[in-house]
């Protein structure tokens, strides 16, 4: 690189030539500010992170875990897709640390055993409803913002209402500034065409039994071409899992595929 | 000894804008009226040439914009005391100088406790941190002797941030000569006569020969000046602090809103707090009566007032926190008429050491940050919303997981035994009829695969609630893990109902 510099003319006398500084090598960007990362390298952040729990999963995240004082966006098509199998390891590691995790707004009734059985410590888990009451004028992310800005929870995770605005998760990403530990937001699957606030998003899709595609829309880094696909904490036995067939292709009965044969 | 006095110049005033809530904004003139003449004016008020003496119809020819309220003796006095319940914070000997009703002063003795608050300029801020709440505007003094200090604090005030102070009687007695002959108490109904004569200042009265001077002003005047100087005895009662509190505060306008309310309740829960901190006490149940205005109860069923219970998890000394509460919850209250009066009443407090002052987050100031943070939380979504899961030892999945509100002890489970199959995260509400085709069971239209199973759950004939269903793992068109069940028995007759249920998702 620095022989290709010409910066004195060919028939510029040698005293001039070597007045040119040699040149330093650039120090590592994120040395310089957290915020910058060089765009063909996953971005490293000097926070601690907290590890997901799945090898394969961090080596892509930046820090390798997901990120601290920041929102995980995660957008799934359905609940019951292993999205909590995902996070259960994260999540039983801040329990183990002796922080709360708390629950917004799941879709469904949970079951204590479950989550008993993904190594979750149900006395250490709180599930709080912020839409049975309607609160006039207020806004429905208000408990989750205390949450967040409290600081003193050790795990958030949220199951966001449909067609959020932009500025109210950027809202929620300033709160979790004051957050320390993982703050997971659900949504649902159209909002990947809308931009995010959050550092990192996630698309989950089924992978099978067992198995979860996960593709990385969002980082600190160069994006990735393929989706993840993650073996999770096993439901079924091993040979129950070789009866499995492959799940359907989400695209392959395109309306266009059809041919009418009928003369 | 040493002694404390703290002169609250403007109380009447702002004991009063406290009820105003928003009406009486900064620069409002604001005068208080007592017996057709003007008491006491603000800053606002005595620009514009509103001074105390005037009558009414002359302030308010002054002041069109005067806003005026009647001085009121026993609201001074719940302002007073809340003053000396947070004096009562560091010393037991409290007393109120209420010997002449227009001079609000409490006196702290202080020399025994000095030590334990680590000497006066220490002791000196911590009190005017503690004072600061309350919102007033306080003048501070410290001397030998209590009538001393209390002269002291009426003299003409300090820069702000200073404090007036006597070390011993000699420089007590050089402070008193220089004061105003009319600021004893004493000799505030002779002020005219005094100046007439020429005595401007105490050291003046002091000079005179002491017959004379009982025969035309009285004897009260020289005994008053010999108790600031310390030559005769000055026996006080102690302020005693009541077991219960109760304050009041008479609202200015009706209070229509919460916000209007908050205004006023807040001023009494700085007070609340003030008789907390006296005796090292957190509070855990207050209560808040609204009086309604009898013009606006129409019918019978309209009740006199409205009571609002906060009842706190973790016993709390902070303000903020305790105001946050209250204001969630009185943004929920509908109130039935417009409110005139706030009763704050407080029986239920927790005594216990006060919680350290940590630098950093210990477990143990994260648990009571986290218990605020549950208390906020159920202050305004409601006391439901915030839960906690229960296992329980049942083989039906819906009764095997009971819900319970944060911060309640949970019902006696003895606590899970049964080693169990993998369950699903996700349960359903009520379980989804499935339709059938060929012997198996559609969901959404694509047939599922059964993994595992069948898994019999034959349970509950003892409590009506009998189930005898064969559960399947069983996976789903786009790939995700659902439990589904079978009935074990199957439908009598076409019309009875479907045989495969979906009970929940594996998430």
């Amino acid at each position: 690189m620095t022989s290709s510099l010409v910066v004195a003319p060919p028939g510029a006398p040698p005293a001039l030539q070597a007045r040119v500084p040699p040149r330093r090598p650039l120090p590592a960007p994120e040395a310089l500010h957290p915020a910058l990362w060089l765009g063909h390298q996953i971005g490293r952040s000097r926070d601690p992170v907290a590890p997901s729990g799945f090898a394969a999963l961090d080596a892509q995240l930046p820090g390798r875990g997901f990120p601290r004082r920041a929102l995980t966006e995660l957008l799934l098509p359905h609940a019951g897709i292993g999205e909590i199998r995902l996070l259960s390891a994260c999540l039983a590691a801040q329990q183990q640390a002796g922080r709360l995790v708390m629950l917004f707004d799941p879709p469904a009734p949970l079951s204590a055993w479950g989550l008993r059985q993904l190594g979750l410590d149900i006395d250490q888990l709180l599930v709080v409803d912020t839409r049975s009451r309607v609160i006039p004028g207020a806004d429905s992310l208000w408990a989750l913002e205390q949450a967040l800005r409290s600081g003193h929870v050790g795990a958030v995770v949220a199951w966001l209402p449909p067609r959020l605005r932009a500025e109210r998760l950027r809202r929620l990403q300033m709160a979790a500034h004051a957050h320390d530990g993982p703050a997971f937001v659900m949504r649902e699957l159209a909002a990947r065409q809308r931009p995010t606030a959050a550092p990192l998003r996630l698309a989950l899709r089924p992978g099978g039994a067992d198995r979860l595609s996960l593709a990385i829309l969002k980082r600190r880094g160069p994006p990735l071409e393929a989706p993840l696909r993650l073996e999770l904490p096993p439901v079924l036995s091993d040979a129950a899992r070789a009866r499995a067939g492959e799940p359907l292709p989400q695209d392959a009965l395109h309306p266009a595929t059809f041919v009418n044969f009928a003369p | 000894m040493r002694w404390i006095a703290v002169h609250l110049p403007l109380l009447s005033l702002e004991s009063f804008i406290a009820g105003c809530g928003g009406e009486a904004a900064d620069g409002t003139p604001v005068a208080l009226i007592d017996e057709h003449h003007v008491a006491a004016a603000n800053a606002a008020a005595q620009a514009l040439g509103v001074q105390p003496g005037l009558k009414r119809a002359t302030a308010l020819a002054l002041a069109p914009r005067l806003l005026l309220g009647q001085a009121d003796a026993q609201r001074d006095l719940d302002a007073l005391r809340g003053v000396a319940h947070a004096a009562l914070a560091f010393t037991p000997a409290v007393t109120l100088d209420i010997g002449v009703a227009a001079f609000h002063t409490v006196l702290l003795e202080v020399q025994s406790t000095l030590r334990c608050f680590g000497g006066p300029r220490r002791l000196m801020q911590r009190l005017r941190a503690a004072l600061a709440p309350l919102g007033h505007c306080c003048v501070y003094a410290s001397a030998p002797t209590a009538q001393g200090a209390a002269l002291l604090a009426r003299m003409e005030q300090p820069p702000p941030g200073t404090t007036r102070h006597a070390a011993d009687p000699a420089a007590l007695r050089e402070a008193i000569a220089q004061a105003p002959s009319w600021l004893p108490g004493a000799a505030l109904p002779h002020r005219p006569a005094l100046q007439a004569m020429g005595l401007g200042t105490c050291g003046d009265l002091l000079a005179l020969p002491r017959d004379g001077v009982a025969r035309r002003f009285g004897a009260a005047l020289l005994d008053e000046l010999d108790r600031a100087l310390g030559e005769r005895p000055d026996p006080r009662a102690w302020l005693a602090l009541p077991e219960v509190f109760d304050s009041r505060l008479e609202l200015f306008a009706r209070a229509d809103t919460a916000e209007q309310l908050l205004h006023g309740a807040s001023v009494l829960l700085a007070r609340l707090v003030a008789w907390a901190s006296a005796q090292h006490a957190q509070v855990r149940r207050f209560t808040l009566r609204m009086q309604h205005e009898a013009r606006h109860r129409h019918d019978a069923r309209t009740p006199a007032d409205t009571l609002l219970e906060v009842a706190l998890a973790e016993p709390s000394n902070d303000p903020t926190h305790l105001q946050v509460l209250l204001r969630e919850r009185l943004a929920q209250l509908q109130l039935a008429a417009p409110t005139l009066e706030l009763f704050l009443h407080c029986a239920d407090v927790a005594r216990r050491p006060p919680p350290n002052a940590e630098l950093f987050p210990t477990p143990r100031s994260e648990r009571e940050g986290l218990a605020r943070l549950v208390e906020r939380l159920q202050a305004r979504l409601g006391s439901g919303q915030v839960r906690r899961l229960v296992c329980l030892d049942d083989h039906r999945p819906e009764r095997q997981t009971a819900q319970c509100r944060a911060g309640e002890p949970p019902p006696a489970a003895p606590g899970p035994r049964m080693a169990m199959p993998p369950r699903p995260v996700w349960l359903l509400p009520e379980a989804e009829p499935l339709a059938e085709r060929e012997g198996r069971p559609l969901l959404h239209g694509q047939a599922l695969q059964l993994l595992s199973g069948p898994e019999r759950i034959e349970s509950g004939w003892w409590d009506a609630g009998l189930v005898e269903r064969d559960y399947f793992i069983a996976q789903a068109g786009d790939g995700a893990l659902v439990w589904v069940y079978r009935r074990r028995l199957p439908p009598v007759s076409a019309g009875d109902g479907a045989r495969w249920f979906l009970q929940g998702r594996f998430g």
